[in-house]
């Protein structure tokens, strides 16, 4: 056989993608569509059923397990409701672009989630971050093109750890070869180690973590609005997840050490990444910064070892792409009708774009992890998980653990504060004139808002009944672990009710008795003039200035903690070396020749 | 539906209990605030008489303000302290479990900080905005020791996140007995004090220089609310300790009188703290909490591990 369904997630978007080229833009949104709404039946149709593998030559190329179909079923989920955002605001050259790379993206995407095979992953893992990079060409900014390459080197950089991964894996284990079907590699010894590492920087360079981050927020400030929600917000969060995923639960066995390791580097990359985005003025960068930290949790959850924190943070992983695109696209809106993205020029928007900033609002409470909303379900359960796990530990690591907890919880207190700042800068406080008559966003951008704000209170409320027992428990079963039972309580359909009829009681007060009159602010008697005008990007320079704070973040301002460029630095000055010393003499070629030759001479 | 649910909620120990007391509680403190300072202070009805006044007095809202959440923001506050009193409520007074455990509250007590700078700041006066700052930058200072405050209850008591839990675990000696509980107790307070905005942390509002900042341009039942939130909090906030440290309450004979004597206790203990100390800026806040109270906090925590 050599078409089976499951190619059809491949197949379909990649053609699509190719046709584009050839078609007017309008036709390219109808078709990219079309495409996009038959992958959702197709999911559907999927989860009433699981198909079998496709093989050629004999070899397992594609496979749909649980967790693959509860990836894909998100990118297409998150890709349908980005597309219906995109329809409107992109410029006629971006479009036309924009609606090639789209679906092909979304066909890439889906064929690493399905890939068995390790060649087939690898590559599809490749071309998405080709994509990704194309994404970031389109930038309209000055530092687009050196964001492009950051994102191009760091994410190719960690395709190439990829590879070396799955070879010492193939080398270590030659029964399974290339297959990625379960082969529960046990961590022992040096290579299994060093395939592991590798197979961690591909999965926290894809997914955004600590210390592979820094293309996120390059990626977010520079790139187009639709590409930053689409793939570091989503996309490349559920891919590199997903790899983390399968690492922990299919392709090695790991020892305990281990996952308090990977936890330490969860609470990491919480804590640095918040306190990152605490500093910064421009909102695409913020929200950039926004993202990174959220990444910490779903490690933390996910290699944490325990059950609940596990599926915790497979729910927080779907939670995060969707408030994070919503937050995103929010954003874009703002920025589409004011021009710009910097907080300081920007304020008292709520006014004049009232949906979008309920969107925004939402958006932004749900990745503080404020109940009833849906980031605080997954946080929920990951701490649980974490607190059950410390409670069996010997008081070292309960103590190591413990600092991880707390830090994740205050880096949820953070957020907070970083959300409130970027609310207020943008749609609190006083509106400068010259947005008098800025316009609610259109249609389609706050309808899309629009849906993935209900998501993030339909899966918060109705959270076990919905995502938990559809998608995220037959994962777990999958994965051979049992269902968890929740250590603590919470029960936020009860939790709203009361919150809402409690609501309802003052709101009943108010209006029996309320009696409204409406006036201007006065600040010392007069009216206020536009110069009592706080943006509110200074809110945190006491945090800043915080003496412990201060030199660390100088020296993050300088870059020092930027891997990438760090090794820009040294690859620079290396070959600042070799290039003085190619001073174009013949006499010291002839005497590097015969240098080397010496040295060829003494090692025979 | 469950009509004890309702009871819980609307009655007791939800928002009737919690309101009354709250009012009640509040005269205490302007009274013994007043004596602090040779005044006489109100009589004991003043705080009610002072709300439902100002439910008779006319709002005053922003023309180019963001009214929705202008409007709302009291009143989610309001929702949220009287879901947590319920809850907080239910397993001092009852023992049951209800709604949510330790780190529901810890993240459902955040949002009044959020309602109060949305609300405050959605009217674009300066001073609000300001105010908006400050609050959530003693939001900062004081939720990091606060959540360390909170563990201590759940390392003590076995890694349990459940308040009825952490009730019983107590049933052999309550946590503030031993050096990492009274560390934790301690700190506790005065992480409230923030928390409530109350001297030496009334930054936010600081009506000497920033004009009750959020709460500036609120006036009528809106204002009344705002007012009430804050009595409640003085009912909300001691029971948690009572219940996370002082092993609850108890309602067999004598124990009633020292049941009341220890909410009392913690009150009048807020109320010296309160009339005893100046403002302070929120940089000294900041280092207050940070370079202070959470390593403390810390220590406690290690103790706690250890057993002690």
């Amino acid at each position: 056989m050599i078409i089976n369904e499951l190619l059809l997630f491949l197949i379909l978007p990649l053609a699509v993608g190719f046709v584009n080229l050839f078609l007017p833009v309008v036709l390219r949104k109808v078709l990219t569509f079309l495409v996009l709404t038959f992958g959702l039946v197709m999911v559907y149709l999927f989860y009433q059923r699981l198909t079998d593998s496709f093989a050629y030559f004999n070899v397992v190329i594609f496979s749909l397990n649980q967790i693959g179909l509860f990836i894909v079923a998100f990118i297409q989920i998150l890709s349908f409701i980005i597309l219906i955002f995109s329809v409107n605001g992109l410029d006629k050259y971006s479009e036309k672009r924009f609606f090639f790379l789209y679906p092909v993206t979304v066909s890439f995407c889906n064929a690493v989630v399905l890939s068995e095979h390790a060649l087939s992953f690898l590559i599809f893992w490749g071309l998405s971050g080709l994509t990704l990079y194309l994404f970031a060409t389109m930038g309209k900014t000055h530092d687009a093109p050196k964001a492009a390459k950051k994102t191009f080197i760091i994410i190719g950089g960690s395709d190439a750890f990829l590879l070396m991964g799955f070879v010492i894996m193939w080398l270590i284990s030659p029964s399974t070869g290339w297959s990625l079907n379960n082969p529960q590699i046990p961590l022992q010894g040096e290579y299994a180690h060093i395939a592991f590492i590798c197979l961690l920087i591909a999965a926290f360079a894809k997914a955004g973590a600590f210390p592979f981050h820094t293309w996120v927020p390059d990626f977010s400030q520079n790139s187009p609005v639709e590409s930053a929600a689409f793939l570091p917000a989503s996309l490349d969060k559920l891919l590199g997840i997903f790899l983390l995923a399968k690492m922990l639960t299919s392709l090695f066995v790991v020892y305990p050490l281990m996952n308090v390791i990977l936890i330490s580097i969860g609470a990491l990359t919480v804590i640095v990444s918040v306190m990152m985005a605490m500093i910064q003025n421009n909102a695409y960068r913020f929200l950039g910064y926004c993202a990174v930290s959220q990444v910490g949790y779903m490690v933390m959850g996910i290699a944490s070892g325990s059950v609940i924190a596990f599926a915790g943070g497979l729910f927080h992983m779907i939670n995060h792409t969707i408030y994070k695109s919503n937050l995103f696209l929010s954003f874009g809106s703002v920025e589409k009708r004011t021009g710009t993205a910097e907080l300081d020029y920007l304020g008292g928007l709520g006014n004049n774009m009232p949906l979008t900033f309920l969107m925004a609002l939402i958006g932004g409470l749900s990745v503080s992890g404020i109940p009833p909303f849906n980031g605080f379900f997954s946080k929920w359960m990951i701490y649980q998980g974490l607190i059950e796990k410390t409670a069996i530990l010997d008081s070292g690591f309960q103590l190591w653990l413990l600092a991880c907890i707390i830090i994740a919880i205050f880096g949820s207190a953070l957020t907070l504060a970083n959300i409130m700042k970027f609310l207020h800068a943008t749609f609190l406080g006083r509106r400068p004139e010259i947005y008098k008559d800025i316009k609610e966003a259109p249609v389609n951008q706050w309808f899309s808002n629009g849906l993935l704000s209900t998501l993030c209170i339909l899966f918060g409320i109705m959270a076990v009944a919905l995502p938990l027992k559809m998608f995220i428990y037959p994962v777990v079963e999958a994965s051979g672990m049992n269902i968890p039972t929740f250590v603590g309580l919470y029960n936020p359909l009860i939790i709203i009710l009361l919150l809402i009829i409690a609501f309802l009681v003052g709101i009943l007060i108010y209006g029996l008795t309320a009696k409204v009159r409406y006036d201007d602010v006065y600040v010392g008697g007069m009216p206020a003039l536009e110069k009592f005008r706080i943006a509110g990007t200074e809110f945190y320079n006491e945090v800043r200035n915080f003496t412990l704070l201060k030199s660390i973040y100088n020296y993050a301002e300088k870059k020092y903690f930027d891997l990438y460029e760090m090794g820009r630095e040294f690859t620079f000055s290396f070959s600042g070396y070799l290039q003085k010393a190619h001073p174009g003499q013949l006499q010291l070629y002839v005497l590097y020749m015969v240098i080397g030759f010496l040295i060829i001479m003494l090692v025979v | 539906m469950n009509f004890e649910l309702f009871f819980y909620l609307l009655v007791f120990p939800g928002f009737l209990f919690t309101a009354i007391l709250g009012l009640t509680v509040g005269w205490v403190d302007r009274k013994v605030s007043a004596r602090f300072q040779y005044r006489v202070g109100p009589p004991f009805l003043q705080n009610f008489n002072d709300f439902f006044k100002l439910l008779g007095k006319e709002t005053i809202v922003v023309k180019d303000s963001v009214k929705s959440m202008f409007v709302i923001a009291p009143f989610v506050s309001f929702a949220m302290l009287a879901l947590v009193s319920t809850i907080i409520g239910t397993s001092l007074f009852f023992n049951i479990s209800f709604g949510g455990d330790l780190i529901v509250i810890m993240y459902l007590l955040m949002i009044f900080s959020v309602m109060v700078v949305i609300g405050g700041s959605s009217t674009g006066n300066v001073y609000s905005s300001i105010g908006f700052g400050r609050e959530i930058k003693l939001l900062l200072a004081d939720e990091l020791a606060f959540i360390l405050v909170l563990l201590v209850p759940i390392i003590k008591s076995g890694y349990q996140i459940n308040l009825e839990n952490i009730l019983t675990a107590q049933v052999n000696g309550m946590f503030i007995n031993s050096a990492s509980g009274i560390i934790a107790f301690i700190i506790g307070l005065l992480c409230i004090q923030a928390k409530m905005t109350l001297p030496p942390f009334q930054i936010p509002e600081a009506e000497t220089e920033i004009v009750e900042g959020p709460f500036m341009e609120y006036s009528g039942p809106l204002l009344a609310f705002w007012k009430l939130n804050h009595f409640m909090m003085y009912v909300i906030f001691p029971f948690l300790l009572v219940l996370l440290f002082w092993g609850g309450f108890s309602f067999n004979g004598i124990d009633i009188l020292w049941s009341v004597l220890k909410y009392l206790l913690i009150v009048v203990l807020m109320i010296i703290i309160k009339n005893t100390n100046p403002r302070v800026r929120i940089d000294t806040a900041l280092s207050f909490f940070w370079k202070y109270a959470t390593p403390l906090t810390l220590i406690a925590i290690v103790l706690a591990v250890f057993g002690y």
